[in-house]
């Protein structure tokens, strides 16, 4: 494939329960420490749910320093605005946007796209009614006569789901192809493909791609807890005594550029996107197949994307949430593709929880670096894997990749499933 | 690299408050009809804002026959299932075991997913004295619904439809405000062209029709307060407008690859022949006076479509009816038909439909499809005295019969996403 079809990462960028940095994050991951913790920003005492990896003592500002901002914003877009702009600065690109010529600038931003994976409304954002429905005591007459003295009239701007899309682009000046994908988990995994699919098209010459969400909120924990989904203390993906998810929250973001266009600026690349498939189960909100079928399907349209054979994948990183369905339908899917000789696989999930719509790009972006180390961090809370899922080449310590290629699976309500597969050869690729 | 793939139209799909089906809307949009009216569906009569645009007479049994499914659903699901329903009907073709691998589904989704009478249980179970505590929700007589939980979920409605009609390819949902019909019927053609699937169901939904919805957009003085002439309050383009009116309601669009749809005999519409998409980065609401990001937008979809401004016939404008929005979507306009701008008609047909948000670039899409069969720019409706800032070729008076060999349709979101859609008549695609 011709230099400007192929499409490398230049720069990453993430926050959540383990770090500030991608670096730390992975710090924290391969030396098997978990950010969940004690639900702190609220007293959950009495809950059936008491864990989780929030990202506590981070001050707003240290997350974006422009204070007028965050009256405009919800936390979640706090979070993208934060990775994307990490990703963007860590990229270079605005270093070299700023040796062009005055008059290409413009094109250049034009040329600048940006996909968000956002995790769409919170339950808590439209508790700013309160007051309101306090005041007005259930008659609507009286609701409508106060409003204007009871809510924000920015409301509406603070909760839009393309919040992160905007001001992305204002502070950073991209103003090319972009979308705000609101898919529930699948979004900032389908962002990453998205943004890939609209640089090979070259209706953009390079593309940050942002996923993020605040899942962790009072009322979704108990639904997902009633739905049997929760676990009360530990993520523990393929072990015999996994009992559910556990929620973090944050953001990743990574710059696409095409390769020709890295070269060119002799920018730093972390690795090479190289294919990514996307399927539906049409099996409703909750179900999934018990037997992968979807997420087989969705693994191999991404070998072909890359034209790549099974064998050629080195790692493997997992879903892996933690509930029974999700991972055992994993497992049935690992052994559709790669028969009896599975390359290594592992999940991040236990480190810092599961960030919903911000989950597949944070493992794409902490897999860069395992990549880059030739280490499949091990999973810290595997104690003994479920005999229903072996033979699994997964462990609480570390492996070997057999290749510098991992495959990232991602999974979410609706029986989406997302397959992406990168490479991090430097050597490769520069 | 081989051809690029081209993209029929051959199904459409409608829930308007102006026609429970796509015929129906159509016709009333051609007569210039309005469905604004009071606000009917929860007392309203104290907002600054009491009109909106609602669907009227809509009865989602009738259409979906699945009970179970339709306690899934929400008000906007439901119109969404029915005029995804008519669209596959319309195109005479469905997903089965042998294909529903190779349909694909994109959808425009609204982004209020709690009801009110949730919020107010959680409101009435966890505030006490103006304080919140979360530990209300414990309480086992608060109704924690699991039903009303799936129906919340930011992919809800892609769920449902997937599953209702058996879409097993490549699924997605995208929200950018106000451009996120248009937006997502550009990714469902780019899903297509890069032969991820055969076939698309692609559209939007969206009702903001609920005390917060108007509540959002009556603290933000987006919306004509002209409550006494609820069927005159939007009038895009009109030295007097003053605002849009907010409706609800769902459009969907079948898409096939062009050949297989010409080998099976299908009625083919138009050609879906191009995507434009851009970001103002400007501010949040407000968009640049010079039209800049539109333009873009527009240029995007002219190139894509192998298309110049000398082609256009008909341009289905964004034409929400606030001061700003039409001001610079005119300049926009003007900038990028540059000679061709007395020539080209325009209209918005939010001046019938009010704005259905997220569904908007769905619906209008839908339109420009019958606009060109039909040989018929709509109308644009309530234009008595013409802005002078808004000095295009608008479809003034009664709907305009002419021949339209292509046509653009605008939807330009809060949060500054732009997206320009081509549709090109099948007489004018040339033969393989």
């Amino acid at each position: 494939m011709s230099a400007s079809r192929r499409i490398v990462i230049t720069g990453s960028g993430a926050v959540c329960g383990a770090g500030l940095t991608v670096e730390a994050i992975w710090d924290a991951v391969v030396n098997g420490r978990s950010a969940i913790k004690e639900i702190s920003s609220w007293d959950a005492a009495r809950w059936p749910v008491r864990s989780a990896a929030e990202v506590t003592g981070v001050d707003n500002r240290t997350l974006v320093e422009d204070r007028k901002l965050h009256k405009l914003i919800s936390r979640t877009d706090l979070f993208g605005l934060y990775a994307a702009g990490s990703a963007i600065k860590n990229s270079g690109v605005p270093g070299h946007r700023e040796t062009l010529a005055a008059e290409a600038v413009a094109g250049f931003n034009d040329r600048s796209g940006i996909f968000a994976g956002s995790g769409g409304g919170n339950y808590s954002s439209n508790y700013d009614f309160f007051p309101l429905l306090s005041a007005a005591g259930g008659d609507m007459q009286k609701f409508g006569r106060e409003l204007s003295e009871n809510v924000n009239p920015m409301w509406l701007l603070k909760i839009l789901p393309n919040n992160v899309v905007c001001h992305v682009g204002i502070r950073h000046n991209l103003k090319g192809t972009n979308a705000c994908i609101t898919n529930q988990c699948a979004g900032g995994a389908l962002a990453v493909a998205e943004a890939v699919a609209a640089l090979r098209a070259g209706e953009a010459d390079r593309a940050v791609a942002v996923g993020h969400d605040t899942p962790f909120e009072p009322e979704t924990v108990l639904h997902y807890h009633r739905l049997g989904l929760m676990s009360p203390d530990m993520l523990r993906p393929f072990d015999r005594e996994r009992r559910g998810t556990v929620f973090g929250e944050g953001a990743a973001a990574v710059m696409l550029e095409t390769l020709a266009d890295a070269r060119s600026r002799k920018a730093e690349i972390l690795g090479e996107f190289l294919g990514s498939g996307c399927t539906s189960e049409a099996t409703g909100v909750l179900d999934i197949r018990p037997d992968g079928d979807g997420l087989r399907r969705a693994i191999e349209i991404a070998l072909a994307d890359a034209g790549l054979a099974a064998d050629a994948v080195g790692m493997v990183v997992a879903h892996g949430n933690g509930t029974r369905a999700s991972d055992a339908s994993e497992v049935r899917a690992l052994r559709a593709v790669f028969g009896s000789s599975p390359p290594p696989a592992t999940g991040f999930k236990w480190a810092f929880g599961h960030l919903i719509a911000a989950s597949g790009i944070l493992d794409l972006a902490v897999t860069l670096t395992a990549l880059q180390q030739g280490i499949v961090p091990g999973i810290a809370t595997l104690n003994a894997l479920d005999p229903e899922l072996a033979p699994l080449p997964v462990s609480a310590t570390a492996q070997r990749p057999r290749s510098d290629i991992a495959l990232i699976l991602c999974r979410g309500f609706g029986g989406m499933n997302v397959a992406l597969l990168v490479r991090a050869d430097a050597m490769a690729v520069s | 690299m081989n051809p690029r793939r081209r993209v029929a139209i051959t199904g459409i799909g409608m829930v308007t408050p102006v026609g429970n089906d796509a015929p129906t809307t159509w016709a009333n949009l051609r007569a210039g009809r309005s469905g604004a009216a009071p606000i009917a569906c929860f007392d309203a009569s104290a907002f600054s804002t009491r009109i909106g645009a609602e669907i009227k007479n809509f009865d989602a049994e009738s259409v979906i026959a699945d009970r179970k499914l339709l306690k899934f659903a929400s008000r906007s699901h439901r119109f969404a299932l029915a005029a995804g329903e008519e669209a596959l009907r319309d195109a005479g073709i469905r997903p089965e075991s042998a294909t529903r691998q190779r349909w694909g589904f994109s959808v425009g989704a609204g982004m209020m997913g709690v009801a009110f009478d949730e919020l107010k249980a959680v409101h009435a179970h966890c505030v006490r004295d103006g304080e919140f505590n979360p530990s209300g929700l414990l309480d086992p007589q608060f109704p924690a619904d699991p039903v009303a939980f799936c129906r919340s979920q930011t992919n809800a409605g892609l769920a449902l439809l997937t599953r209702h009609f058996g879409i097993e390819g490549y699924a997605t949902a995208v929200h950018t405000a106000c451009a996120s019909g248009g937006q997502a019927i550009g990714t469902a053609l780019k899903v297509m062209r890069r032969g991820l699937t055969d076939f698309m169901l692609a559209g939007g939904y969206d009702s903001m029709l609920n005390p917060l919805g108007l509540s959002a957009f009556c603290l933000l003085g987006a919306l004509s307060t002209d409550n006494d002439t609820p069927e005159r309050a939007s009038r895009p383009f009109d030295a007097t407008r003053n605002g849009f009116v907010l409706g609800e309601g769902a459009g969907f669009l079948v898409l096939e690859e062009w050949n297989a749809a010409r080998r099976r005999g299908a009625h083919i519409y138009a050609e879906l022949a191009g995507d434009g998409n851009s970001l103002s980065s400007y501010r949040i609401t407000d968009s640049h006076p010079s039209g800049d990001g539109p333009i873009q937008a527009m240029q995007q979809s002219l190139a894509d479509a192998g298309l110049t401004p000398e082609g256009v016939d008909y341009v289905n404008a964004h034409g929400t009816s606030t001061p700003m929005n039409d001001r610079s979507e005119c300049a926009a306009l003007r900038a990028v038909m540059g000679g061709h701008i007395e020539r080209v008609a325009v209209s918005s047909t939010k001046s019938c439909m009010g704005h259905l948000i997220a569904a908007a670039g769905a619906v209008e899409a839908g339109v420009c499809a019958l606009a060109i069969r039909d040989g018929i720019a709509p109308v644009n409706a309530n234009l008595a005295q013409p802005d002078p800032d808004c000095d295009v070729n608008i479809v003034r008076g009664a709907s305009r019969r002419m021949r339209i060999r292509a046509a653009l349709s605008n939807s330009l979101g809060f949060g500054g996403s732009n997206s320009s859609l081509a549709f090109r008549h099948p007489e004018e695609v040339p033969a393989a």
